[in-house]
């Protein structure tokens, strides 16, 4: 999970650097920047807290 | 009364083209006569004509109307036998430039620096009074532990490859820059001059530049101690803090404001002017906010933040008058921040530093009042302290557009700031369940986020620093003026933090868990870190609770202590 987490946050980020050299365009760029920053989101704040959440002293 | 009225008009209307007519004489025709031939032949003969008065007149009568000082007498002659040339005169004009520019950088460096004790009140007055020395301490020794990692590495790091400067005489020995080619397109990744300021970076206008970059990688530094108060142990502090200020900051730093590969988006990808953050809402406040989230996730919450259905339990601060002097003088600090960012106060546009400074306070001001007026109609009374981490939101957020933005711009850019730092809050607080003591992934990491895609929307194409910014001619544009791709210079620079930066900051503070441990121990924590982190207490005189934990939790809380 926490593997998990930070290969999505990371792909997140390569996936909006990658527009750049996939097209020149500005919409199809702007698109895989949204859809990176949305994958970065769901491996810190998803993934990642999520196996913090899962062994959080207040669940003990 | 329509005759009359028709007099009136012509009167008004003379008296107006007359106005005009003088005003063209006074001004217009005297300029024109300046800039003809006769102007233009001036030489170092005319020069020789000029004199200044004499020295032993002011030794006598002194010069109480401020007359006969600054005069001819003090331009620095090059030659004495020569007397004063026209080349004395320009280079006493260029130096005169350079020093403003100086004493620009020096004195809102300054300020910058005393926000270190802005920080420092509002995170020890937002904590319990048991944890005062140890919060305290924290945001005293970032000063010092990130100036020496600075010092090392950090500044070579970020600035090593930056030259030009032209507002602080070039910098020129700053001019190494390691950059990998990769897909034919150069990808300028971190900066190989400055080590230490040794060799020929032992340079005036470098150790300018240094000061005020070093007091905002220590801004950095100090938030992340907000998020984390409580329960952070102190040597995981201090060799965490290392990190950030020696790599972590340096790294994003360099791509941004060094002449790294985010800032050249524009002239190597055509997207605006590339990755514009003017004073660093991305830079400082994201990535201070973004490794505060990484480190508090890895700590886990206060005991008692949580009872065991998930639901929070609030824990006052201490100090509410802390927390707001402290708001105040951030908020002061915040005008050498953001104008101070023109790095000079004379030449390529810096007269900006007019329209900079309104926008830093009416941002903070609209902030301000949005987070007041959510609180009121959501809670039923105006929260102080959320009204003070509004003030801290639109500040945060202004900081990138503060140099592209109009006044209207940065109004709007404040009031969503104060908005959003109140639901980051909530969304942390019960959503995410990572406990932030103080707000400052909400204040900076959710607005510093803000701040840097408000630029790619707000920008109005009206700024003009030296005609070019991250080497592509013209002003930055946003979308709402036009340029969709400086937007998405600034989605790219979003996804840099959120993905690079934070994983940086991610890893290595594992490494510090795993090497030095991150968290104190339970009985610790409950005592209160002040007496066995610090050895003593910040208020030794008063009655102290140590157990202030709510009775649904205490089942949670002996599960742990056990």
């Amino acid at each position: 999970m926490r593997l998990l987490g930070v290969a999505c946050t990371v792909g997140g980020w390569l996936l909006a650097v990658a527009g750049l050299l996939i097209s020149s365009s500005v919409l199809v760029r702007g698109l895989f920047a949204v859809i990176g920053i949305a994958v970065c989101l769901y491996g810190s704040l998803g993934a990642l807290n999520g196996y913090y959440l899962e062994r959080a002293i207040w669940k003990k | 009364m329509r005759l009359r009225k028709q007099r009136l008009r012509i009167f008004l209307a003379a008296l107006a083209i007359s106005g005009v007519v003088s005003l063209l004489n006074v001004c217009q025709l005297p300029g024109l006569r300046a800039s003809s031939a006769e102007a233009a032949t001036l030489t170092t003969d005319d020069l020789k004509n000029v004199s200044g008065p004499k020295t032993t007149d002011i030794a006598v009568k002194g010069d109480p109307g401020a007359e006969l000082t600054g005069t001819v007498n003090d331009v620095t002659v090059a030659d004495s036998k020569q007397g004063l040339t026209l080349a004395d005169l320009a280079n006493q004009a260029g130096q005169n430039k350079i020093a403003i520019n100086f004493v620009w950088t020096l004195v809102t460096g300054f300020l910058v620096m005393f926000m270190q004790a802005g920080f420092a009140l509002v995170e020890t007055g937002l904590i319990r009074a048991k944890n005062a020395n140890h919060t305290m301490m924290m945001n005293f020794m970032v000063y010092g532990l990130g100036l020496f990692a600075y010092w090392v590495c950090g500044f070579a790091i970020q600035m090593g490859g930056c030259a030009p400067i032209a507002n602080l005489g070039g910098v020129y020995p700053l001019n190494g820059e390691f950059a990998l080619t990769l897909f034919g397109k150069p990808w300028a990744l971190f900066g190989t001059k400055g080590f230490f300021l040794s060799g020929a970076t032992y340079d005036v206008g470098i150790m300018v530049l240094f000061l005020f970059q070093m007091v905002f990688m220590d801004t950095t530094t100090t938030i992340v101690t907000g998020s984390c108060a409580e329960r952070w142990k102190y040597s995981a502090f201090c060799v965490s803090t290392i990190g950030l200020g020696a790599l972590i900051y340096p790294l994003f730093g360099n791509w941004a404001w060094g002449g790294g590969w985010l800032s050249q988006l524009g002239a190597n990808f055509g997207l605006g002017h590339g990755y514009c953050d003017f004073a660093g809402s991305g830079v400082v406040h994201a990535v201070g906010g973004i490794t505060a989230l990484a480190v508090a996730m890895q700590l886990g919450p206060r005991i008692g933040k949580y009872n065991r259905d998930g639901s929070p339990n609030a824990i006052p601060g201490h100090d509410l008058v802390f927390v707001l002097t402290g708001c105040f003088i951030l908020a002061f600090g915040w005008f050498g921040f953001n104008p101070g960012s023109t790095l000079g106060a004379s030449g390529n546009g810096c007269l900006r530093i007019g329209s900079i400074a309104t926008n830093t306070m009416l941002a903070g001001c609209t902030g301000s009042f949005a987070a007041l007026l959510y609180m009121w109609i959501r809670y039923g009374k105006p929260d102080a302290s959320m009204a003070g981490n509004g003030l801290l939101a639109g500040l945060v957020a202004i900081t990138a557009p503060s140099g592209f933005v109009a006044t209207l711009g940065a109004a709007i850019i404040g009031f969503v700031a104060g908005i959003l730092v109140c639901l980051g809050v909530e969304f942390f607080d019960r959503v995410a369940r990572i406990d932030d003591p103080v707000g400052a992934m909400s204040v900076h990491g959710i607005n510093g986020l803000w701040g840097v895609l408000s630029v790619g929307l707000f920008a109005d194409g009206r700024s003009n620093y030296g005609g070019s910014w991250n080497g592509v001619s013209g002003a930055v544009t946003g979308l709402f003026y036009g340029d969709a791709g400086q937007l998405v210079a600034q989605l790219i620079g979003i996804a840099t933090l959120l993905g690079a930066i934070f994983t940086l900051s991610y890893v290595w503070n594992w490494l510090v868990d795993v090497f030095v441990g991150q968290r104190v121990s339970a009985k610790v924590e409950l005592a209160g870190l002040d007496i066995p982190e610090m050895g003593a207490l910040c208020y030794p005189d008063f009655q102290l609770k140590t157990s202030d934990y709510s009775a649904s939790s205490s089942a949670t809380l002996q599960a742990v202590v056990k």
